[in-house]
């Protein structure tokens, strides 16, 4: 039905035919299925979050359980196989990102001398406008938090597995340390107030009522994740896990 | 009424562009918009210059020709309106009007104020139609369509094909004008033959086109002057998935 669908159609050259399409590759290089990816990664990304923040919250509850948590979970013998999926994601995630960045990019080479947003019912925000920046930010934030977490100190605790109550406790008790979270957990609440619902979107998901559901429920989550991590640091910091 | 106009002049595709000032006297309120550019240009003309470049035709707004990024929004500042349906009484005395031309790589400057277009034909072209051979006129209830598919059909086809929604995508996107498209002629029975390969092969053109992807900030919804939904753009995302995946 497409064939004549090539090159005579200028300019440049189609990336994909009717012919070809099996190719999956090809699928996701398409603008749209870029969309797919990014926002299908994205969704993963939000849902383990979430599984973060439910488990981080344990500390709460005093070294022992934080610490039986911890263990209970990294020795269960299916997260090496979980957190490569989650690395083969999130590298899935940037990887489309940055390459959609830089095409969106080059699709306008010439800027506008004045351009204001639109004004509603536009969803554009400062977080929807910086989603290169906090993203970047975080892949920065990642790198360092698992160094720090998951291959740093080893202290052992009195049951005899990870004390990593104690762990998380030294790491907060400096100021800086504290700082660099405080300001990556708020470019996380950034990244979901606009990523967490256009996701959703991207996958294709739209509803006359749903919808705005959808965009207030992704800012909450934004606002609810975010924070929940920045209390846990801050409170981590002032009471330095007064056992 | 007095406007002080920053106007983009560009003498051909390849020459380097720039603001020009231009004092505009004794500007009626009741004017439109393309009205007072032609006072402008009568001006220009009497007084041996080139005259300012832009796109115009049926001045009702519904054929899609005028296209001016006015102050920094396409189409101006009114909500569902076109350039043409623009009127002067809704600037100020003395303000600064900045005139630009929509900017997408897939849109070359053509001359001052107009822009090449014929990528969206392009984009049409690849898939944008129904092509099943149907024989004489065929009878105008033959083909039941229910009132609410008929409806929603229409607001899709609403689009007049301006180029707005490129205009204020911040990744000069053509997903609003193809995801309206795709979405009007999937949810009609007489789009139903070719439903999968026209979405997949608009997807296609409007890449090598060179616009941008979406990123599902709704900028284009905004300033559409058909107020066109972004629902259509999740719309073509699940004809895209249906298309590659279901193989149907």
């Amino acid at each position: 039905m497409v064939s004549g669908l090539s090159s005579e159609r200028q300019p440049g050259k189609l990336r994909y035919t009717d012919e070809n399409m099996s190719s999956r590759i090809r699928v996701f290089d398409s603008s749209v299925g870029s969309k797919l990816l990014i926002g299908l990664t994205g969704l993963a990304l939000f849902l383990y979050l979430i599984t973060h923040i439910a488990g981080n919250a344990l500390i709460f509850l005093g070294a022992d359980t934080f610490n039986t948590y911890a263990h209970t979970l990294t020795s269960n013998p299916l997260i090496p196989i979980i957190e490569l999926g989650l690395v083969l994601v999130f590298l899935t995630h940037i990887f489309k990102t940055v390459q959609m960045f830089v095409r969106n990019k080059a699709a306008r080479p010439v800027a506008y001398a004045v351009k204001k947003p639109a004004g509603t019912p536009s969803r554009k925000t400062l977080a929807s406008s910086t989603m290169i920046v906090s993203g970047l930010w975080l892949l920065l934030f990642v790198v360092l938090h698992v160094q720090a977490f998951k291959y740093g100190l080893e202290y052992e605790a009195a049951s005899g597995v990870r004390d990593l109550y104690r762990i998380e406790m030294e790491t907060f008790a400096s100021p800086l340390t504290v700082a660099f979270y405080v300001v990556s957990m708020l470019l996380v609440g950034s990244h979901l107030w606009h990523g967490a619902s256009s996701a959703l979107q991207s996958l294709g998901l739209d509803h006359p009522s749903w919808t705005p559901r959808i965009l207030a429920a992704g800012k909450i989550a934004a606002v609810a994740i975010a924070g929940g991590f920045v209390v846990i640091a801050l409170w981590a910091h002032v009471t330095g896990g007064a056992r | 009424m007095r406007l002080n106009l920053k106007i983009w002049r560009q003498a051909g595709p390849d020459g380097a562009g720039k603001l020009v000032d231009y004092a505009a006297d004794h500007v009626s309120p009741d004017m439109s918009f393309l009205e007072m550019l032609d006072v402008i240009n009568e001006r220009l003309v009497k007084q041996g210059e080139d005259a300012i470049s832009f796109d115009s035709d049926c001045r009702e707004g519904i054929c899609g020709m005028c296209s001016l990024v006015i102050n920094g929004v396409p189409h101006g500042p009114d909500r569902g309106t076109t350039v043409c349906q623009l009127h002067m009484r809704r600037f100020k005395d003395g303000e600064t009007v900045t005139i630009e031309p929509w900017r997408a790589r897939a849109f070359p400057v053509v001359k001052d104020l107009v822009v090449d277009r014929s990528a969206f034909d392009r984009i049409i072209a690849a898939g944008g139609y129904v092509s099943i051979n149907v024989g004489g006129a065929p009878d105008g209830n033959a083909i039941p369509v229910s009132k609410q598919v008929a409806e929603q059909a229409m607001d899709s086809a609403a689009c007049i094909g301006c180029g707005a929604c490129v205009a204020a995508c911040k990744n000069a996107s053509a997903h609003l004008f193809m995801s309206a498209k795709i979405a009007q002629l999937s949810v009609l029975p007489q789009g139903q033959v070719e439903r999968t390969t026209r979405v997949v092969a608009m997807i296609a053109q409007a890449d090598a086109d060179g616009f941008g992807s979406c990123s599902n900030e709704g900028e284009c919804e905004a300033v559409c002057p058909k107020e066109i939904p972004i629902s259509n753009i999740a719309r073509m995302s699940r004809e895209f998935t249906r298309a590659v995946f279901a193989g149907k």
